[in-house]
């Protein structure tokens, strides 16, 4: 496991253990920040670079923050600090590119459970993931999970994109529910007296990575299925994924729109705006633009937890990390940034530029003050507890990857509530993931 | 240029006004939606009921947020750089490589002309990331010149094709005529030949140019920096932000990129007649 | 083209043309040939230099990249480490593929389809814009636009058309009345691939349109006048006269095109992604989302290569008709 790193890397390691030692103790441990508030330059050769490969956020703002943040180091650490912003489902494109011809960005973001997709090309940053557990405490387990592969953490955990239930609560108060319902059955029976207004729920069914699979996956564990156990055998033929697969089928004609088999990430915030559906599971991205362009239906807007099933309560999370590459020449640098960014006083920052749309990856940032802002954000702080990766309760390995891109799961659905009966479409469902999982 | 005679002008009208009028309409019907999204205040986007084919309180709101917020003028100059030097390039070797193939007997003449439409069938999905390791070896990664140079990969195959019809359609008469008059083979060639052939030249100019301006995963992968971008890339990632669509910046981007790329065609398509009339007619 | 009814008007054009040459061409005075010249006066020597731009790039930029194409349709390779030799594993894989072989049907209906519309309504449009008529520049110029805009905005552009809330062309049907409830455009297997075919011709007419204008104004008027005048109506003219001289051109085009839309990827990956229910996958697709996000550069590899040997054998047999005429 031998990092990539030259002579100058590893001579300009022990300077930096010896500038450290020689400004005392509180330098060791704090990395940059100590050695800033113990007033000394840190030394990193002059014309160092480094780049950072992020998604374009859906926040516009925390962009801005996170380019402010990133010059901010390179001033303090005298180096070069450049941020690309691309679409997260062109992140693997040059992902791929990178590693292959390894070269390219020095941190790459990681989303979900790419740590294990990408391990073989991705540093170890056991020392920086260690350190920020023991200061805020332990990660969330879906955090966790997708970050370490084998022994070694190959991204620090950074934040999670909770999704809730998106609804209006006019609506609901008109057929009788005073907040969102806490089981399916309730939820049915609210769905049904919504639809009937002609205002039903709405749900993606197509193929995109994001709300399409919040239901798949949280449906099938809430129900008690699951795509594999955890020894990581092929498990999904099972009682409870035929009960989900037929609970979806139900409810597909009773309650929810019935353009969703064609519906994409985005689709159901253009519904949900337009006022045709009365709730959707997605981010807090409706919310977010409801507010700004739509006040009157930001008000009415509240957000609820997906509801409790016979096998429990769960949502479909995998976590966002940094990684930093192993053919980076800049690994020390990149392991101070990620070091100082998630430092408390600048993760708050970007934190709260991020306005409630992301969870912080330890509990510690629970507490943090923007939630009492807006308690209708609450649901996103909680859903976290709840959060699992693809291919819970077995490990979140790439063959768990091969499952999600082929979207086995949405498609089991999406095939039974186009027809196909519900056996039918768990078998398929399962020799499929066989063949994944081979 | 043909002049057609027609009978009765009600048979004009259904041979040749009905077509036009339904050709025209259906290929830019979707060209007027973009426009009245482009300029559609965003309220009136998500509104259902809504008439969509015109709006009472059009805005350049759009079009002057698709300038502020990203460096859309940026990517425009970068855009028409990278598509007029590949069209360029590609143009000028499959102008020769097309007159080769065509008209001159040589033993590799076969497998050399198979070779380099075989390349044409490794997708461009396949090839990104070995390219990327050539284009790392070179040193011009996030430069333009990274996609100026392998762009022509896949428009040199069909340029050397599509002029090897062209060349296939101008008998060899002409050409021997000029020889016997004591033109050599270079000055026959470069006379009479690739002048007959403009129109060829044209519409492959224009396919390659095209092609350039539209292309995505290779400016995508090889390109990083925000300045590097092209219309398609930037324009797409950013203002596609996760699941929130910017519509009307993102349809304008979509007119600015396209429409004066249109005006400058339609000089050209012109010169397709001028030029044939000139060249036949002598 | 031995035996064609066009053979005495070509043989005219070619009277003429030989007339014309001398004027068109001011051919200077005859110069003793340089050494230079003496060598590019043999066939092969001329070839070769006029080849070696487009082989040299080709070569560079190409030659590597194409060779381990092949090689990783037949390795085990994953993003990041190194690949071994498996022989025909992932051909194997696919054909045990459901989804593959749903994307294998999709291909070829998509493509064949697709492109006997192009050719069709590509043919009509130039014939219509081979005329005189006001506008005619401006008309020629806007026909290009689908052919222009860069896929990725113009997807988006259809996506929004065919959504199944916003959906323009449900506004026009429920409010003239021919519908009730609102269709799902990409919602339904079939009509996805209905919409997917039809953006796909919107986009490609032009640009066939655009390249058999360009070979039907190289035909010249003078054939079409003596044909008529021998009795030929408006069809017999196209079919006889026009077609025979334009077809190598078309066959080009065509096969290009073909070529193209079966490696498609962008436009089927913005408008569906393979949904619904994987029901529109296409090879390009499919490919992305197994090499990609999956990771396996050999299997996505494996389905991008698999109609490689079919379409090899394609370009070669269209190689030598194109050839032989000679």
């Amino acid at each position: 496991m031998a990092m990539r790193e030259g002579r100058q890397t590893i001579h300009r390691r022990v300077f930096l253990r010896a500038a450290g030692a020689a400004a005392g103790a509180a330098v060791a441990s704090g990395g940059i920040p100590g050695i800033v508030s113990a007033q000394k330059a840190p030394s990193f050769p002059k014309g160092t670079k480094l780049n950072v490969l992020e998604w374009v956020s859906f926040v516009p703002a925390s962009d801005v923050e996170f380019k402010r943040l990133a010059g901010e180091f390179g001033k303090l650490a005298g180096v070069d600090v450049t941020v690309d912003l691309i679409n997260m489902n062109d992140l693997n494109p040059r992902i791929a590119s990178a590693i292959e011809t390894r070269s390219g960005p020095d941190i790459i973001m990681m989303i979900s459970n790419w740590p294990h997709l990408y391990a073989d090309g991705l540093a170890d940053v056991d020392d920086v993931a260690e350190e920020i557990a023991k200061r805020d405490g332990a990660y969330y387990e879906h955090n966790k999970k997708v970050s370490v592969v084998g022994n070694s953490w190959k991204a620090v955990p950074l934040c999670s994109v909770p999704s809730t239930w998106a609804y209006r609560e006019d609506w609901f108060k008109e057929v009788g529910a005073s907040k969102f319902p806490d089981t399916w059955d309730e939820w049915r029976k609210v769905g049904i007296a919504l639809k009937k207004k002609n205002r039903p729920m709405g749900q993606a069914f197509g193929h995109s990575l994001g709300d399409p699979n919040n239901w798949a996956y949280s449906v099938t564990w809430g129900f008690g299925g699951a795509e594999i156990d955890q020894a990581g055998r092929v498990a999904i033929n099972s009682k409870e994924t035929l009960e989900a697969v037929k609970f979806t089928v139900a409810v597909w004609k009773d309650c929810l729109d019935e353009g969703g088999l064609a519906w994409d990430d985005s689709s159901n915030n253009r519904a949900y705006l337009a006022g045709t559906i009365s709730a959707t599971i997605n981010g807090a991205s409706i919310y977010f633009v409801a507010k700004r362009q739509f006040p009157d239906i930001a008000k009415v807007t509240g957000h609820g937890h997906m509801p409790n099933g016979p096998g429990g309560r769960f949502y479909s999370i995998g976590g966002q990390g940094r990684a930093i590459m192993k053919y980076s020449k800049n690994q020390q640098v990149a392991k101070e940034f990620l070091r100082w960014f998630m430092d408390r006083p600048q993760y708050e920052k970007w934190m709260a530029s991020n306005d409630g749309y992301v969870v912080g990856p330890t509990p510690f940032w629970e507490k943090h003050s923007l939630w009492e802002k807006d308690p209708k954000l609450a649901p996103f702080k909680e859903s976290v507890k709840f959060g699992r990766w693809p291919g819970y309760p077995g490990p979140p390995s790439r063959k768990a990857s091969e499952a999600l891109v082929k979207y086995i799961l949405v498609d089991m659905y999406a095939q039974a509530i186009k027809g196909m009966k519900p056996e039918d479409a768990v078998k398929w469902a399962e020799s499929e993931l066989k063949k994944a999982y081979a | 240029m043909t002049t057609v005679r027609y009978g009765s002008r009600l048979k004009r009208a259904v041979t040749f006004h009905v077509p036009l009028v339904l050709m025209v309409g259906a290929t830019l019907f979707p060209f007027y939606w973009m426009v009245i999204t482009s300029i559609r205040p965003d309220r009136e986007l998500y509104n259902v009921q809504m008439n969509p084919f015109f709006t009472l309180h059009p805005t350049l709101k759009h079009f002057q947020d698709l300038f502020a917020l990203t460096m859309f003028a940026h990517w425009a100059w970068n855009t028409l750089f990278i598509a007029t030097v590949s069209t360029a390039i590609s143009l000028s070797c499959g102008l020769l490589a097309g007159y080769a193939l065509a008209r001159l007997q040589f033993r590799w003449a076969a497998p050399l002309g198979t070779l380099i439409f075989v390349t044409y069938l490794v997708p461009p999905t396949l090839l990104f990331i070995p390219l990327g390791d050539v284009v790392k070896t070179f040193g011009i990664g996030d430069t333009p010149w990274a996609v100026i140079l392998t762009y022509p990969t896949f428009l040199i195959p069909f340029c050397t094709w599509l002029l090897m019809g062209y060349f296939k359609t101008i008998p060899r008469e002409i050409e021997e005529c000029a020889r016997i008059d004591g033109a050599s083979r270079l000055q026959a060639m470069i006379r009479i030949s690739f002048p007959l052939a403009v129109p060829g030249i044209l519409s492959a100019g224009i396919f390659a140019f095209t092609l350039s301006w539209n292309e995505f995963l290779y400016a995508l992968v090889f390109l990083s920096s925000p300045q590097q971008k092209t219309i398609p890339i930037g324009v797409f990632t950013e203002l596609v932000r996760g699941d929130v669509f910017y519509w009307g910046p993102l349809m304008a981007g979509a007119l600015l990129g396209s429409i004066p790329v249109a005006l400058v065609y339609s000089f050209f398509v012109e010169h397709y007649v001028t030029a044939l009339t000139g060249a036949v007619k002598g | 083209m031995a035996d064609h009814p066009v053979e005495p008007f070509l043989a005219e054009r070619r009277a003429r043309a030989a007339v014309a040459a001398p004027v068109a061409v001011a051919v200077p005075e005859v110069r003793r040939p340089t050494w230079l010249g003496h060598l590019l006066e043999r066939e092969h020597v001329l070839a070769g230099v006029l080849l070696a731009p487009t082989l040299i790039i080709l070569a560079v930029f190409i030659a590597y990249p194409f060779l381990l194409g092949i090689w990783l349709a037949v390795s085990d390779k994953v993003v990041g480490r190194p690949g071994a030799f498996v022989g025909l594993e992932n051909f194997r894989v696919n054909l045990n593929d459901a989804i593959f072989l749903r994307a294998f049907q999709n291909t070829f209906v998509y493509t064949f389809i697709a492109t006997v519309l192009k050719l069709v309504l590509g043919m009509g449009a130039a014939l219509l814009l081979n005329h005189h008529f006001r506008f005619k520049r401006i008309v020629r110029a806007s026909m290009l636009l689908p052919w222009i805009v860069p896929t990725v905005l113009s997807t988006l552009a259809w996506q929004w058309m065919f959504d199944a809330t916003f959906s323009v062309f449900n506004w026009m049907l429920m409010n003239v009345g021919l519908i009730s409830t609102r269709i799902l455009w990409l919602g339904d297997g079939v009509m996805a691939m209905g919409c997917l075919i039809l953006v796909n011709v919107w986009r490609g007419m032009p640009f066939f349109a655009i390249t058999l204008l360009a070979g039907l104004q190289t035909v010249n008027p003078d054939l079409h006048e003596a044909a008529e005048i021998d009795g030929a109506n408006a069809w017999q003219r196209f079919w006889r006269v026009t077609l025979p001289l334009i077809k190598p051109i078309m066959l080009v085009v065509v096969l290009f095109s073909m070529i193209a839309t079966f490696a498609d990827f962008q436009l089927i990956y913005v408008l569906t992604r393979g949904g619904p229910y994987s029901s529109t996958h296409v090879f390009g697709t499919y490919a992305y989302e197994i090499a990609m996000r999956a990771a396996k550069l050999g299997q996505g590899a494996s389905i991008s290569l698999f109609l490689f040997p079919f379409l090899l054998v394609v370009i070669v047999l269209q190689l030598w008709y194109i050839r032989r005429n000679d």
